[in-house]
This record gives C-alpha cells, sequence and structure tokens, in this order.
C-alpha cells in the first residue's frame, strides 16, 4: 500500500510539469487582461521544435545536453513568437480573443504536425533528457523518491512558482502586469503602456507555453505525435481560473488534477471492477466541479480580463 | 461604383474557379480507393496497417485496376461525412473508413451514396448493402502475445495499454489475457485504458504505472501504444519487456525491447473488395480476418531480441499460428474474459 501511495505522488509531481508551465504562461496572459486559449497550438509548436533539434543533430541517439537544451531554447522562442502574433492579431487588431485564441491552438496544431511530417515523416523517439537522482536527497525515506529522482526541469519547473510570484507582486512591471489587467484606463493615465505591457505578457506566456510543450517531447514521452499535447493546452487555461490567477494556487491546482490523474491509473490496475470511462472523467469532472462551486473566482479575475483597450474609447 | 465593382469582380473569381475545378471525365468501371483514418497513415499502428495493406494491394493488383488512390488523415467523427462527400464528389467509388469510430458517419454515407461501396471496420455487424465491414479478429494475435509474455516474465506479472475497451483492441487484449493464462496460470494481469486512441504521452504514462507496479512485460494495442513502447524503452538495463501489435514497432529505435509483433495484413481484404467490385457486390456483408485467410502476420525481433526468443517461446508459438492457420475461431471465448476477475 506504501509503494502504491508513493508511486502516485511520485508520478504526480513529475507530470504536473507541463500543465504548470503552461498554466503559469497563461496566467501572465491572464492577468494582463487577455486570455489565450491557443495555448494547445503554441505547446504543440514547442513539442515539436523541442523534439527538432535532437533529432536533428542526433537521431534517437544520446546527444550532449546542451543540445537538449538548445531544444527547450527553441521551443520556448517559438512560443514567444507565437505570443507575439497572438498580440498582433488581438491586440493591434483587436480581433475576439475567444475565437484568435481557437484560431491560433488550430494553426500551432497543424503547422506543427505538418511540419513533423515535412522534416522527420513519421513517430520516431529521442534520447530526451534523463531523470536524475539527487545525491544524499533521493535517499531520505518516502519524501527522496516522490520529491528528488526527477528529471532537472522538474525542479526548474517548480522553481517558476516562486518567481513567477516575486515577478508578479514584488517588480514593477509585475505591478504593471496587474494594473492593465484590472483597469487598463487608469494605468493608461498614469503613462503605463497598456498595449506594450500586453505584448510583453504574451510573449512570456508564449514562452512558457512553448517550453511546457517540449519539456513533453524531450522530458516525458520523449517522441513526437501529432496530436500528441490532446487538450492539455485547455487544461491549463482552465487550471488558472481553478487557482484564482495566484501562482501558489496554481502549483496546486496543477498537482491535484495530476494526482486525480495517477490515482486514476492507479485504481485502473489495482482495482478492475471499477468501470474505467468514471475513472478517466474524475481529473475533468474534478476541475468543473471546483469551478462551479468556487464562486469567489469569478471576483478575483482580472476585471479587464477580455476586454480590449482602446486609448480613444472611454469604455 | 467600388461596391458594383467588386460583386464584379467575385463574379468573375467564382466563374473561372467554378470551371478551373471542373471534374475530369471519370471511365466507367474505373476504380478509385480513398481512405479516411483518425491517426497518420505512418503511425506504426493502425492507420498504417491499412495504408500498407491498400498499396502492396494496389501493386499486386494487373497494372491500371486502381486508377487513383488517396487518404485524408487525422479526420473526426464530425469531419468524416465531408470528406466522405469531397471524394465521392471526386469520383472515389471505394472508400474505406478505417476506424469504429466514424460507424454513424457510414451509415449515413451509405444511405446517401448507395452507388459508391464502403468498407468499414471494425465490426461484425451487416450495416447496409454497401457496406462491407471488416473485423480483425485480433484475440488471435492477443493470444500469441500473451504467450511471449506468460513466458517471458519473471515477475509473474504482465501489462496491458489499451485504448478503449472496444473495437479490435478489446479482442486483442483479451486474447492476451487467454494467452498468458493458457502457458503461465499464476501470472498476475493488469489491464488498463488509456480513454484514447492516440495519446502517446497518456500512454507512457499508464506504462510507467504498470512497471512501478511491477509489471515485467508489456503490451498495448492501436496507435497509442508507442507511448507505452517509449516507456518500456526508457528501462534499457532492466529486464523489462514489450510485445507488439504492429511489426513496425520491431523496426523503431526503442524496438530493442520489443520481443516479437503481429500485424494486420489488410492486403487481403482490399483486393476483396476491389474483386466484389468489379462483379458489382457493394457490400452486404462481413470479412473477417484471421490467420486462416492470411489476414495476420506474425515477427520475431531476432536481431535486437535474440537472447529473449527461447525454444520454448518460438515452439509454443509457432504451434499455436499452425493451429490458427488450419482453423479459424479457436479463441471463439475471448468474450468471457472479465477484467474484474483478474
Amino acid at each position: 500500500m506504501a509503494d502504491i501511495i508513493i508511486n502516485t505522488l511520485t508520478f504526480t509531481v513529475r507530470f504536473s510539469v507541463a500543465l504548470l508551465i503552461a498554466s503559469m504562461g497563461e496566467m501572465f496572459n491572464q492577468k494582463a487582461g487577455i486570455f489565450n486559449l491557443g495555448c494547445e497550438g503554441i505547446m504543440s509548436m514547442g513539442a515539436f521544435l523541442g523534439m527538432l533539434v535532437p533529432f536533428t543533430v542526433g537521431g534517437a541517439g544520446i546527444v550532449p545536453w546542451y543540445v537538449n537544451i538548445s531544444g527547450l531554447l527553441l521551443a520556448s522562442i517559438c512560443g514567444c513568437l507565437l505570443g507575439l502574433l497572438f498580440g498582433l492579431v488581438v491586440i493591434t487588431f483587436r480581433a475576439p480573443q475567444g475565437i484568435a485564441g481557437i484560431g491560433m491552438q488550430m494553426f500551432g496544431v497543424g503547422l506543427a504536425g505538418t511540419l513533423f511530417r515535412s522534416y522527420i515523416g513519421g513517430q520516431q523517439s529521442i534520447s530526451g533528457i534523463e531523470a536524475v537522482s539527487i545525491p544524499v536527497l533521493s535517499n531520505i525515506p518516502v519524501l527522496g523518491k516522490i520529491l528528488f529522482t526527477h528529471n532537472p526541469v522538474v525542479y526548474l519547473a517548480y522553481l517558476l512558482v516562486p518567481l513567477a510570484w516575486f515577478i508578479l507582486y514584488k517588480t514593477p512591471w509585475g505591478l504593471k502586469i496587474r494594473a492593465v489587467g484590472t483597469y487598463p484606463r487608469a494605468a493608461d493615465s498614469l503613462g503605463i503602456n497598456v498595449n506594450l505591457i500586453r505584448f510583453q505578457s504574451l510573449m512570456v506566456g508564449g514562452a512558457m507555453a512553448g517550453f511546457a510543450g517540449a519539456f513533453l517531447s524531450l522530458c516525458q514521452a520523449k517522441q513526437f505525435s501529432a496530436g500528441m499535447i490532446n487538450g492539455r493546452g485547455f487544461i491549463a487555461v482552465a487550471l488558472v481560473y481553478f487557482g484564482q490567477w495566484h501562482p501558489t494556487k496554481i502549483l496546486l491546482g496543477a498537482l491535484l488534477f495530476t494526482f486525480a490523474e495517477s490515482l486514476q491509473r492507479q485504481v485502473q490496475i489495482f482495482g478492475q471492477s471499477f468501470p474505467y470511462e468514471f475513472l478517466a472523467m474524475f481529473p475533468y469532472l474534478l476541475v468543473i466541479s471546483v469551478l462551479t462551486f468556487n464562486r469567489k473566482s469569478n471576483k478575483l479575475g482580472p476585471s479587464a480580463l477580455g476586454k480590449p483597450f482602446n486609448r480613444e474609447m472611454r469604455i | 461604383m467600388k461596391k458594383v465593382f467588386l460583386v464584379a469582380l467575385l463574379l468573375v473569381f467564382v466563374t473561372c474557379f467554378s470551371f478551373a475545378i471542373g471534374q475530369k471525365e471519370q471511365k466507367k468501371n474505373e476504380i478509385k480507393i480513398a481512405l479516411i483514418v483518425s491517426s497518420t497513415i505512418d503511425d506504426k499502428g493502425w492507420c498504417q496497417a491499412m495504408h500498407d495493406g491498400i498499396t502492396q494491394a494496389i501493386n499486386e493488383l494487373p497494372k491500371g485496376t486502381v486508377a487513383d488512390y488517396k487518404a485524408v488523415e487525422n479526420t473526426q467523427p464530425a469531419d468524416t461525412l465531408t470528406a466522405i462527400r469531397t471524394y465521392v464528389n471526386q469520383g472515389f467509388n471505394i472508400i474505406i473508413v478505417h476506424g469504429s469510430q466514424f460507424r454513424a458517419q457510414v451509415e449515413d454515407a451509405a444511405k446517401e451514396f448507395p452507388d459508391v461501396m464502403f468498407a468499414f471496420g471494425t465490426t461484425t455487424d451487416i450495416i447496409a448493402d454497401n457496406v462491407f465491414s471488416y473485423m480483425p479478429q485480433s484475440e488471435e494475435t492477443g493470444f500469441l502475445s500473451g504467450i511471449v509474455a506468460g513466458l517471458t516474465t519473471k515477475a509473474n506479472h504482465v501489462g496491458v495499454v489499451g485504448p478503449i475497451d472496444g473495437g479490435d483492441s478489446a479482442r486483442y487484449n483479451r486474447g492476451f489475457v487467454l494467452g498468458v493464462q493458457s502457458v503461465n496460470p499464476k501470472a498476475k494481469i493488469e489491464v488498463v485504458h488509456i480513454g484514447d486512441f492516440n495519446d502517446t504521452v497518456k500512454s507512457g504514462e499508464f506504462a510507467q504505472n504498470l512497471i512501478q507496479a511491477g509489471c515485467d512485460v508489456l503490451t498495448g494495442s492501436s496507435q497509442q501504444a508507442l507511448g507505452s513502447l517509449r516507456a518500456v524503452a526508457e528501462y534499457r538495463n532492466r529486464d523489462i519487456w514489450w510485445v507488439g501489435q504492429d511489426l513496425a514497432q520491431i523496426a523503431l529505435e526503442e524496438g530493442y525491447k520489443c520481443i516479437a509483433a503481429s500485424a494486420y495484413n489488410y492486403k487481403a481484404v482490399v483486393k476483396g473488395l476491389v474483386e466484389n467490385f468489379q462483379n458489382g457486390i457493394y457490400g452486404g456483408q462481413v470479412l473477417p480476418m484471421n490467420f486462416n485467410n492470411g489476414g495476420f502476420e506474425w515477427g520475431w525481433n531476432t536481431e535486437k531480441c535474440a537472447q529473449k526468443i527461447t525454444v520454448a517461446i518460438k515452439n509454443a508459438v509457432e504451434d499455436k499460428i499452425n493451429e490458427f492457420r488450419n482453423k479459424p475461431n479457436l479463441v471463439s471465448n475471448y468474450i468471457s474474459v472479465d477484467y474484474s476477475k483478474l
């Protein structure tokens, strides 16, 4: 029994990372007043590019560590540029954010699949980034395996949580992000360039979504397949609402969702008599239930979320 | 004036394009095959098997028998009717809709286009007079995989990662259970379903859970299984192995963990469809696939897993293949497998 619990928690920590990074990025978008439903598409492109670099250099063989890091960086840069493109559509041209987000999602998923077919051809694997057991710490009973036997990127992802909190709540730039997402007209009257801050937030959010996609292909699945993101981008968007736009609560949301997924896998393995269809639904039902019953969320959200800013109009 | 100019320009474009896309005149009885799949034609699994079967059949049929072959990939059920209509408008007359999730769309299309032959799998039901159903009796290949797993496991603990409990995957998984039990009744068998045919990430997560739970031989059905195979390959220096449901898995980089694999051979099905079309029979039948009619193949990974292919395993599997070749439906009791009692 103890093994089951330890394994469930270990997998929770490891598999929550892609959702955590993507939802942290989406939090930056939404804090600045823009929701990007295209997260899924950006993650797809990140997953493809993250895999492309090591595959091009060494195929499925082992490649130097900096090649894998280059994959992560390329995915982040691409995500950043896609965030910029999204900003161009919704900030400069003031397209409806929901529709533009769906467009971005389709664009990213489609482009990643097409490029994958052109440059790689078919299903291929890479060696990816291996898990590392941290000396001494990984020998701590129970906690050692749960917390200190992961991929280095996992630790980096968890460090993003305090970093995001610090940026948002302790830096002038974070204050500007929150201001343009809450009351852009007031921010504008104080000389803050609302659109510039929103562009910057979208680029940061896009970079993190790209990074999250690359985590999936480089560190977790160690392969790419068209459609491998499979709704995780949308879950990341939901987790921002779930976590009430706060980094630590989003972390808890990502862990809770992944814990529910890990739990349903364990229940399937050790308790076949329960219909797996219900188990597969469980994590999603959990998110919907929390969003439904936590009415406070609506009040905590950035009040200008989803509203385009037009300096010339007094709205 | 500007509006009039725009409308006129639009009319010119519409007229030009209408003539430009005009349909090429089609010869009478010319056969054109279209394939609609949910994944890609190089997915090393379900969809690739059908694509390979079609291309092999076209190559083996007399030259010019099939005038054209096209495939549309990553199709969702909601898009299927549109794809079918597009193909019918382009003169395709044998449309293979490959996946049990497309059943409702095939039923609608069969009514809408009674002069077009449809092939649909997997089901054992007769759907319409112009629909051939095909059903791989995958319990046979699953049984063989089960023999390999049952004789290979040292932990007496094996696992299956399935997509959903339906179609040929359900038959494969149940056949696997029976195969393991036939050679190793004491082995513990875990069967899990990820709820998706394409999610390789989730498949890998399930496989990791099974390995942590103690399974040392895994198998998986449908294209999602590639994620599980990759997860098995993570344990390079441990005695953890894979039995594949597609021969293409042996050729993959992580194929060094794949002891053996089965494969569907759709070539015979496609040749049968063409023959029936030429004889004016457009459907109303079920085409089973099994070892007896050449619908399945089996291969060993002698290059990379020779040490795992013992004489006992090889003999047990090949004896069973001979039995299957001589008589179909030998594993018809697969339906009785109840996962809750494992």
